[in-house]
C-alpha cells in the first residue's frame, strides 16, 4: 500500500494522529522502563486512571462538538465526590450516587443555561463555575477529608460504584468497575452521536449554528443538553473515583479539566466544534495516563507531568495539523 | 388565478438590528399559486424580509399572518412544520456533515430498534442520491461526501434539490441561481414555474429583473428597508420596474405626493 492510499483514511479519521502518538509512546515506555512500566500491575493502574478521566473526557468532547467548551468539570467532579461520600454513610450509597450525579447535572444545566440564554462565551461561564464550585468544595470541607472506611464498604453498591478487582486474572490485579462505566458511556454516546438524530443536531450546531438553526434545529437546546450530559459524566466520574479511594477532600479533581480538554484536543476534536472523535479523545486520555505513570515508575518528580503535558499538547497539535494538511492535499 | 385570501400576510412590519432600521413598516400579501419576484438593491432588506417569513428573525413590531392565523412564535422549525421551505442565500448547509445528513437535517427519518430511534441511513442516502443526480451532480460526488468538498454550484444544487424535495406550501428562493451555469439557471427557473403551477406560493429573490419579470405574476421592489413598488407583471414592464429600482423609489414618491 502506498503512502498516498492512506490519505483518505486520515482525512476521515481524525483520531489517526493520536493513535500514532500512542503507539510510539507505548514502544518508547516499554523500551526504556525495564519492565517497570509494562507490567500487569501498572497497566491496571493506568486503566483505572483512564476510566474516571475518560468519562469526564467524553462529556467535554460532546460540549466541544457543539462549538462550546466546559472547563468546570474538575470542580463538578470534586463536588460530586464530596456529596457522594458525605451521603453514602449517612443515607445509602446508591442514593448518594444519585444525588451526586444530579448535582453534576445541575452544574451542567447552570453552565448551559447561562451560555445559551445570555450568549456569554462558555470559556468565561465555565471558568466562573470552575472557581465557584472549587471554592465551595474547599469551604465546605474546611481542610478536612470526607471518607468511608474500607471495612464499611461491603455493600454491592460500593462494588458497582468503583469497586476493585474486576477481571482479576493471575498477576493482573484486575480493573476498577469504573472501567465498565467508561465502556458503557463510550458505547451509548457513540450510538447517540453517530446513529441518532441527536448526534446530527449536535454536530450541525457545532459546524454551523446559523445553518442548523435555519433548518429548524433548536441549537440552544442541543447545547444545553450537551452541557448537562457533560455535568452528569463529570459527576459520575467523581462518584467512581470517590468510591475507589474511599475518601476525598476539597481539592479532589483539581486540574482534571485541563487533562480532559487536552485529551480531546490530542484525540482530534476540533475546538471550533463540529468534528469530534470519542474514541480519539479516550485514546488521548490513555496517553496522558500512561505518561503520568511513566513518570511515577521512572521516579521523575510529578511536577514535570504538567510541563510534559503542555509540551505534548503543543507538539501533538502541530503534528496532527501537518498530518491533516498533508492528507487534505489531493 | 391566485386565491382572494392571502396565504402570507405581512402587516406594518418593522425590524431593527440594534439601532439599524432594516425593515421599515413593510406590508405585503402573498397568495398560494403565485410566483412573486422580490427585487431591489444590495442591502435593501430582501433577505431580512424572507428571514422573518421563514422564522429566522423575529420582527421588532408588526404582524405576520400565515393562512389567516397570527404568527406568535418565530422559529425556523415552526415555519418548516407549517410547510415553508427556504433556499437561503448564505446559510443552510453544514460543511462538516455529509450531503445525506444535511439533506435531512432537522427532519431525520428514523427506524426504531429496541425502541431507540436510529437514523434510517438507507433512506437518507437513497433519497439524497436520487435528488443530487436529478440536479446534475456527477458520479464523483456521493451522498456520503462532506459538503466541505463541494463546489459553489454543487452546494447550491443540494440546497435547491432539498427545498424542492420537501416542497409543501411555500418555497422561498433567495438568489437561487447564484453560482449556477446557464443551463442550471434555466432548470431552476422552470422549477419555480412548476411549483407555482402546482399551487404553491413561490417567492423568488433576484437582481435580474428581466429574467424574473418573465416568470413572475407580481414584482415587489424594496429599497432601504421599505417596500417601494408592488405591481403585477402585466401592469408594469420590466423596463419600467428597472427604472423604479434605478431611481430608488423617488419616482414613486413623486407620483404619490
Ligand atoms: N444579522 C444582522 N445584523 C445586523 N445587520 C444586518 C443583519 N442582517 C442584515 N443586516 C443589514 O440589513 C440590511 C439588509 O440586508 P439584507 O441581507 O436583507 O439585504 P438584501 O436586500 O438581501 O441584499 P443582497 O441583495 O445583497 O442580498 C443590510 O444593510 C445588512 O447589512
Ligand atoms: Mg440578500
Amino acid at each position: 500500500m502506498s503512502l498516498a492510499a492512506l490519505k483518505p483514511i486520515i482525512r476521515k479519521h481524525s483520531e489517526i494522529g493520536i493513535f500514532l502518538v500512542a503507539v510510539f509512546l507505548v514502544l518508547f515506555f516499554v523500551a526504556t522502563s525495564e519492565g517497570r512500566w509494562n507490567n500487569a500491575y501498572n497497566i491496571s493502574t493506568i486503566l483505572q486512571v483512564t476510566a474516571t478521566l475518560g468519562l469526564m473526557t467524553l462529556g467535554v468532547a460532546l460540549v466541544i462538538g457543539t462549538g462550546e467548551i466546559d472547563i468546570s468539570v474538575g470542580s463538578t467532579f470534586g463536588m460530586a465526590a464530596l456529596i457522594y461520600l458525605f451521603l453514602a454513610v449517612r443515607v445509602d450509597p446508591a442514593m448518594a450516587a444519585f444525588a451526586a450525579v444530579a448535582a453534576g447535572a445541575a452544574i451542567g444545566a447552570f453552565n448551559g443555561l447561562l451560555v445559551t440564554r445570555t450568549g456569554t462565551p462558555s470559556l468565561i461561564v465555565t471558568l466562573g463555575s470552575l472557581m465557584i464550585f472549587r471554592g465551595l468544595a474547599i469551604a465546605l470541607t474546611s481542610g478536612f477529608a470526607f471518607s468511608v472506611p474500607y471495612k464499611d464498604r461491603g455493600a454491592l453498591s460500593y462494588f458497582i460504584l468503583g469497586g476493585d478487582n474486576l477481571f482479576r486474572i493471575g498477576t493482573f490485579p484486575g480493573v476498577n468497575t469504573g472501567f465498565l462505566w467508561l465502556i458503557a458511556g463510550l458505547v451509548i454516546l457513540s450510538i447517540a452521536l453517530k446513529l441518532m438524530p441527536f448526534g446530527n443536531h449536535l454536530l450541525a450546531a457545532g459546524g454551523s449554528a446559523a445553518s442548523a438553526h435555519s433548518r429548524g434545529v433548536r441549537v440552544d437546546r442541543v447545547k444545553l443538553r450537551a452541557f448537562i450530559i457533560c455535568g452528569v459524566l463529570a459527576g459520575l466520574a467523581g462518584v467512581l473515583e470517590a468510591g475507589k479511594l474511599g475518601s476525598a477532600d476539597g481539592s479532589m479533581g483539581r486540574m482534571m479539566e485541563l487533562q480532559a480538554t487536552a485529551s480531546c484536543v490530542l484525540g482530534g476534536c476540533l475546538l471550533a466544534g463540529g468534528r469530534i472523535s470519542l474514541v480519539g479523545a479516550l485514546m488521548g486520555t490513555f496517553v496522558l495516563s500512561s505518561i503520568q505513570s511513566y513518570l511515577v515508575v521512572r521516579a521523575i518528580p510529578p511536577q514535570w507531568f504538567i510541563v510534559l503535558l503542555g509540551l505534548i499538547v503543543v507538539l501533538a497539535a502541530l503534528g496532527d495539523r501537518k498530518l491533516r494538511q498533508w492528507a487534505l492535499k489531493r | 388565478m391566485p386565491d382572494a385570501k392571502p396565504l402570507i400576510q405581512v402587516k406594518n412590519l418593522n425590524l431593527y438590528f440594534g439601532n439599524f432600521h432594516a425593515l421599515k413598516n413593510v406590508s405585503v400579501d402573498f397568495h398560494a399559486g403565485e410566483l412573486v419576484g422580490l427585487v431591489g438593491d444590495n442591502g435593501a432588506g430582501k433577505t431580512t424580509l424572507i428571514r422573518v417569513l421563514c422564522g429566522i428573525h423575529k420582527p421588532t413590531d408588526g404582524e405576520v399572518y400565515f393562512d389567516g392565523k397570527l404568527v406568535k412564535e418565530f422559529h425556523p422549525k415552526l415555519a418548516i412544520d407549517q410547510g415553508i421551505e427556504t433556499i437561503q442565500q448564505s446559510v443552510g448547509l453544514c460543511d462538516n456533515l455529509s450531503i445525506a445528513r444535511n439533506f435531512y437535517l432537522g427532519r431525520e427519518p428514523v427506524r426504531k430498534v429496541l425502541g431507540i430511534p436510529l437514523l434510517d441511513f438507507a433512506k437518507m442516502r437513497g433519497e439524497a442520491t436520487k435528488v443530487i443526480r436529478a440536479f446534475g451532480l456527477r458520479d464523483n460526488v456521493s451522498a456520503d461526501d462532506e459538503v466541505e468538498r463541494l463546489s459553489g454550484g454543487e452546494r447550491q444544487s443540494v440546497k435547491i434539490g432539498r427545498a424542492v424535495e420537501f416542497k409543501n406550501r411555500v418555497v422561498i428562493m433567495d438568489e437561487p441561481t447564484n453560482h449556477l451555469s446557464v443551463r442550471e439557471r434555466e432548470h431552476v427557473n422552470e422549477l419555480a414555474l412548476q411549483l407555482r403551477n402546482q399551487g404553491l406560493l413561490v417567492i423568488y429573490i433576484t437582481h435580474d429583473i428581466f429574467q424574473v419579470h418573465k416568470l413572475a405574476d407580481r414584482i415587489v421592489i424594496m429599497e432601504n428597508g421599505e417596500k417601494i413598488e408592488d405591481a403585477s407583471t402585466d401592469k408594469m414592464s420590466a423596463e419600467a420596474l428597472e427604472e423604479v429600482i434605478r431611481q430608488g423609489g423617488r419616482v414613486v414618491e413623486k407620483m404619490e405626493s
